[in-house]
């Protein structure tokens, strides 16, 4: 009190810094500077009713028909529809249409019920046409081209109706019809759906003002979504706790996501995946090409204890890469078990011992928790007598040296793999980098064999039988150790409601999220 | 001082070309194929070289360097690989959040480090010079990545005053900003104390104290003034790295600046892009050098005189 009473007596202006030291009260600058910037929030704060959703990565780009990228996909799941969408155990289901088979190489899709663009003209056959046309025309190099290069001819029937005409009979056909159809009318003016997206999804586009900030607006009740780019985990789960932002799905290390639970300020929701990550092999390896080598190392894994206190137990081990739930999944197939004696009897019968132990260069990216789980594996093989040697490197040189076949043994997983064609691209002989995916060189008659066979299976049950087989095949002669499936996580503030989570980690929940603000009256929420 | 100048930008010019030069070579040697990143593994290879065409890249690397000389006299930067927009566009976005960024940044650094660095150097051994480096010694010490979560946490999720991260609004600016500025002015208040100190020991100081000039005339008109040079060079060339982007700051606090996209840049490996931004940076901190050049000479007629 006599600070204060002092305080005016001090002479203005010669003084006037003097005066808060002076004072003896530091408090007041303090608190002089808490209102500024309480002031300079308030000024900032978002006044707007926004859902708003944290990304790891933004979307490259909003043309459906020139994406790859996961997060490009996501969003343009929300803004375009396409004429085929797949089911919990990811057979091909009708989205815009129903499909009917007229003979092995001639398919007619009827539109079903009536869509409108978000421009306002209703969806017909021609956008279907004019989609797909433009992905197969050369000169866009769409990288969708390569799996559609089968279709000879698309012929509009009527306004309901088109027809898909391909150069060789393949039973997969419909799993490919996946892309967002857009308007032909601007597709015609060459549009740039790129950064002004026009679909007939549930969502439309309403701004992208900046790279990481994009918002859309759900069609049926005006909801606005923002979607945000926060690239560090740290910064995504700080923002999550300030309330800055309502929802965020995937891309957080385990102990992130235990510290969200643990705190009670957001709900955590898990919910099973279809990401499946594995150990790949050099099949021209000295060392790592015996397949004695390669069940050592998978009878060496502790997979249950790796998901339990690595994983935060967000994962479910594997034995194939389609799971047991997908139609063409085998149920039948144990999880190899850890064993760590058979692991030595098996390094024992290919001619490695204590004093000449088996030597393994093994890649990976040089994300901080795929190299900590690059650790634990490199431990747990030291445990058998396999001394690893882990090379982690940027992801375009990892993923370079890994196409190029320049690895003895890497790790990666298999993102939303939903059509079982995967097999013939990543293990069939005639798949050896730069035709597929084969990056092992894996070569294996009988598998090519019932690769060949199942490919051109047209009915289902027989091809899902064939496939079943041949996961057996995989399994037993390991040119991948499967890991585990990872699972995927919604982080959500208390007051956000209906999000459900896609196996593929899609964000087709937003189209049933709201926000409660029930919740937030209660103080529950931000 | 003209043909200083002169000689000045011609070999700015030089440094500028060598640093392009070099990024094209380098960013053309590692390994990472943007068109595999564009179409995905499962192209074919046709489209693998019609894009690879259509971008250029398939054409010998001294072709595409002459190219990309030549473009440069246009000021035409080309196009992003992935968003197929025009670079300046996109440098044009990024770069006032960049500005915006190390201007705040400088200003605090400049608020923070003057008093300390006088304040040590006037009271040397006191407890205000040990307090004050201490505390520099800390700003130091404590990298950006540790700094920029650590008062993320106090002043946004503790005490809820300031947004985590982002570009929304002033409050956004302060947390990134004291994040910056307070490294900068570890560094620059050890150079404050430094030259001041150096300064102050002179023999035209101790004339000047002689005449009986007051302590603060002797400190701020002749002591400050002559130990103002070193400092300056070392703000010019921390201005040129603030301008270029706090790569690690801008990260942490998701802030669009030039620093994430040429981070972003490289993991796509988007080489127009990567070379704009490093062209961008070099020649910034070139600029921002030249311009320390003339305002040392402007401030030390030593300087200004043996230009003549």
């Amino acid at each position: 009190m006599n600070n204060l009473l002092r305080c005016p007596r001090v002479p203005f202006p010669r003084l006037a810094l003097g005066r808060v030291v002076d004072c003896g009260s530091p408090w007041r600058g303090f608190f002089v500077l808490c209102g500024l910037l309480s002031l300079l929030v308030a000024c900032s704060a978002e006044t707007t009713d926004k859902l708003r959703f944290g990304m790891a990565s933004a979307p490259v780009t909003l043309d459906p028909r020139l994406a790859t990228d996961a997060a490009s996909a996501r969003i343009n799941r929300l803004l375009y529809d396409s004429l085929v969408d797949f089911d919990a155990t990811s057979a091909p289901v009708p989205a815009l249409a129903r499909w009917q088979m007229l003979d092995t190489t001639h398919y007619r899709f009827t539109l079903q019920a009536q869509r409108t663009f978000h421009h306002g003209k209703p969806l017909t056959a021609n956008d279907v046409k004019a989609t797909y046309d433009y992905i197969l025309d050369k000169s866009h190099v769409s990288p969708h081209r390569a799996t559609l290069s089968l279709i000879k001819e698309i012929i509009v029937v009527d306004d309901r109706t088109v027809d898909f005409v391909i150069d060789k009979p393949d039973p997969l056909f419909p799993n490919y019809l996946v892309v967002g159809i857009v308007p032909a009318d601007l597709a015609a003016q060459e549009h740039t759906f790129n950064k002004d997206p026009v679909g007939s999804g549930p969502f439309k586009f309403i701004a992208w003002p900046e790279d990481g900030r994009l918002v859309l607006e759900r069609v049926q009740d005006a909801q606005q979504v923002e979607f945000l780019k926060v690239p560090n985990p740290t910064v995504r789960v700080l923002k999550m706790l300030n309330g800055e932002i309502d929802m965020t799905q995937n891309d957080l290390l385990p102990e992130l996501v235990d510290y969200l639970r643990n705190t009670g300020a957001v709900q955590v929701t898990t919910g099973p995946g279809i990401n499946f990550s594995y150990l790949g092999f050099n099949a021209e390896d000295p060392v790592v090409g015996k397949l004695l080598v390669r069940q050592a190392i998978a009878y060496a894994l502790d997979r249950a204890t790796i998901i339990k206190y690595v994983m935060g137990e967000t994962a479910r081990p594997a034995s194939a890469i389609l799971p047991p739930t997908h139609w063409a999944g085998n149920p039948g197939l144990q999880t190899i078990p850890y064993d760590p004696d058979k692991a030595r009897a098996l390094l024992a019968q290919a001619g490695f011992s204590a004093a000449q132990p088996a030597r393994i260069t093994y890649k990976t990216s040089n994300d901080p928790f795929r190299v900590r789980l690059a650790t634990v594996i490199q431990h747990q093989l030291r445990q058998v007598g396999i001394e690893v040697d882990i090379r982690s490197y940027d992801w375009g040189t990892f993923y370079g040296d890994i196409k190029a076949g320049r690895f003895q043994m890497y790790s990666l997983s298999w993102v939303g793999i939903k059509s079982p064609d995967i097999f013939s691209y990543a293990f069939h002989s005639k798949s050896m980098p730069p035709e597929g995916a084969n990056r092992g060189r894996f070569r294996n008659t009988e598998v090519d064999h019932l690769i060949d066979a199942a490919q051109v299976e047209p009915d289902r049950d027989k091809m899902a039988q064939d496939y079943r087989q041949l996961q057996a095949i995989l399994l037993r002669e390991l040119p991948y150790v499967p890991l585990w499936y990872e699972d995927h996580y919604v982080v959500t503030r208390n007051d956000i409601h209906g999000y459900v989570l896609a196996p593929d980690g899609n964000y087709d929940g937003l189209i049933t999220t709201i926000r409660d603000h029930r919740d937030r009256l209660a103080g529950i929420g931000p | 001082m003209l043909q200083q100048l002169v000689s000045r930008l011609l070999s700015a010019g030089v440094v500028i070309i060598g640093v392009a030069t070099l990024v094209f070579l380098l960013i053309h040697l590692v390994p990472g194929d943007p068109v595999e990143v564009m179409l995905g593994e499962s192209a074919q290879a046709a489209d693998r070289d019609s894009l690879r065409h259509e971008l250029g890249l398939d054409k010998p690397v001294a072709e595409q360097l002459m190219n990309f000389y030549g473009n440069l006299l246009h000021l035409d930067l080309g196009m992003s690989l992935h968003s197929k927009r025009a670079i300046t566009e996109v440098l044009g976005e990024r770069l006032p959040a960049t500005i915006e960024l190390a201007v705040a940044g400088m200003v605090i650094a400049l608020l923070l480090a003057f008093p300390l660095g006088i304040l040590a150097a006037i009271r040397k051994d006191s407890a205000w010079d040990s307090g004050s480096m201490t505390v520099s010694l800390l700003g130091v010490s404590i990298p950006n990545f540790v700094m920029g979560p650590l008062l993320i946490l106090v002043f946004a999720v503790w005490a809820n005053l300031l947004p985590v991260s982002g570009r929304e609004g002033p409050a956004s600016l302060i947390l990134p900003a004291i994040t910056l500025g307070t490294a900068l002015a570890s560094v620059l208040s050890r150079m404050v104390r430094a030259s001041l100190l150096e300064v102050l020991n002179e023999d035209y100081i101790r004339t000047a104290r002689a005449k009986g000039l007051a302590e603060r005339v002797v400190v701020w008109r002749h002591g400050m003034r002559s130990a103002m040079l070193p400092v300056i060079t070392l703000l010019g060339l921390q201005l040129g790295a603030l301008l270029a982007g706090a790569v690690i700051t801008e990260t942490v606090f998701s802030w669009p600046g030039i620093g994430l996209l040429t981070i972003e840049a490289i993991q796509t490996r988007d080489y127009p892009v990567v070379q704009a931004c490093v062209l961008l940076i070099s020649s910034t901190y070139v600029v921002v050098n030249t311009l320390t050049d003339v305002m040392y000479a402007w401030l030390d007629p030593r300087i200004r005189m043996g230009g003549r």
